[in-house]
């Protein structure tokens, strides 16, 4: 996870099944990113929060209202979760899938409107995330960028 | 005592793990010469127990675009076998089979993949039946996926598939040489961990019992 505040550019590299996940009070020019693998935090004791879209995202937003964000401005913009090989019915392919739903259903649950999304597809995404302007980005392979 | 993470293993099934490597590795650059029609050698096969960042910058960085051969093992041994092709390696293949060579990936018409994935196809399946045969497993592989995009990505699902047992991701690798070319051709093999226990224990150098 990582955060910055006024300026700043935050990137995330290759998302395939991962998410990026941009947290934004606007207001007060706070952003957040977290990168997330995998789509609920099972195991307890567990170090490593920031790797699943539940125990990420809440701790991201805790972590930013620690920084004098108020949650209820927060948005959020999403981008990930490709289905990278196509392996039948194997579950291995609906990893980005879950992933999606998971983070859908975190941010449903946390009151977080998501402003954007680029979601699901094929393709490998890297991510790029303006704080002064809140503005995110999408550079992807044979696909022109996308400005979210 | 069975291991339940990488970092558990002792310094004799690393060892073992590497010689595992050097066998299927070998015996893949064997069906790759017998394709190619050329002499086609191995550098030293190595065990890599890394982080995925770590991962990442072991093979060049996350936006390199790479086509990757996805194979997944089942039966009495699961994991994934990834054959990651950079474009050097693209280009050889291409070169002895269909006589071309092309600038980037997206060059790459439907025979030129159907060939790159067939080539990672037979070398992943000659790297498993070498380990079928030395540990006397039955496993199972299903048809191979293709895929071309970031590198950092197609890594990314084998650390995905195991990213709730592990930190980690366990690689047994090794580079080809071709006509004095080093090709980074890598032929990742990540086996889980119950797995892995398993085999380590078949070949009879399991640190506990």
């Amino acid at each position: 996870m990582k955060m910055a505040r006024g300026t700043g550019m935050l990137i995330t590299y290759a998302l395939g099944s991962c998410i990026g996940i941009c947290l934004y009070d606007p207001a007060i020019k706070l952003g957040a990113m977290v990168h997330i693998m995998l789509p609920l935090n099972m195991e307890a004791g567990r170090k490593n929060t920031m790797k699943y879209a539940d125990t990420g995202i809440r701790e991201t937003l805790k972590q930013m209202t620690a920084k004098g964000a108020a949650h209820s401005r927060i948005t959020a913009k999403i981008a990930g979760g490709a289905k990278m090989f196509d392996m039948g019915e194997s579950a291995m392919g609906n990893i980005g899938q879950r992933n999606i739903e998971s983070v859908k259903s975190v941010l449903r649950m946390e009151k977080i409107r998501i402003l954007r999304e680029d979601v699901g597809g094929t393709v490998a995404r890297t991510l790029l995330f303006d704080v002064s302007n809140g503005a995110g980005c999408i550079r992807s392979y044979g696909r022109p960028d996308l400005i979210i | 005592m069975s291991i339940k993470n990488y970092d558990q293993l002792s310094s004799l099934e690393l060892d073992t793990l590497r010689e595992i490597g050097s066998i299927g590795s070998g015996n893949a650059a064997t069906a790759l010469s017998q394709m190619l029609g050329k002499e086609v050698r191995i550098t030293l096969p190595e065990v890599r127990i890394m982080g995925y960042n770590e991962a990442i910058d072991w093979i060049g960085g996350p936006e390199e675009i790479t086509a990757g051969v996805l194979v997944k093992m089942r039966g009495q041994m699961g994991g994934i076998l990834l054959a990651v092709q950079q474009l050097d390696f693209a280009n050889l293949v291409l070169k002895c089979i269909l006589d071309k060579t092309v600038q980037d990936y997206s060059q790459l018409i439907e025979l030129d993949s159907s060939a790159l994935v067939e080539v990672g196809n037979i070398m992943i399946s000659t790297f498993i039946s070498a380990l079928s045969g030395l540990a006397d497993m039955q496993i199972e592989l299903t048809v191979p996926a293709f895929a071309v995009d970031m590198q950092g990505a197609i890594l990314a699902v084998p650390m995905a598939e195991y990213g709730g047992q592990s930190d980690y991701i366990m690689t047994i690798g090794s580079n080809f040489v071709c006509e004095d070319k080093e090709t980074p051709c890598r032929l990742l093999l990540s086996p889980d961990v119950r797995s892995l226990d398993f085999l380590l224990r078949k070949l009879g150098v399991s640190s506990g019992e």
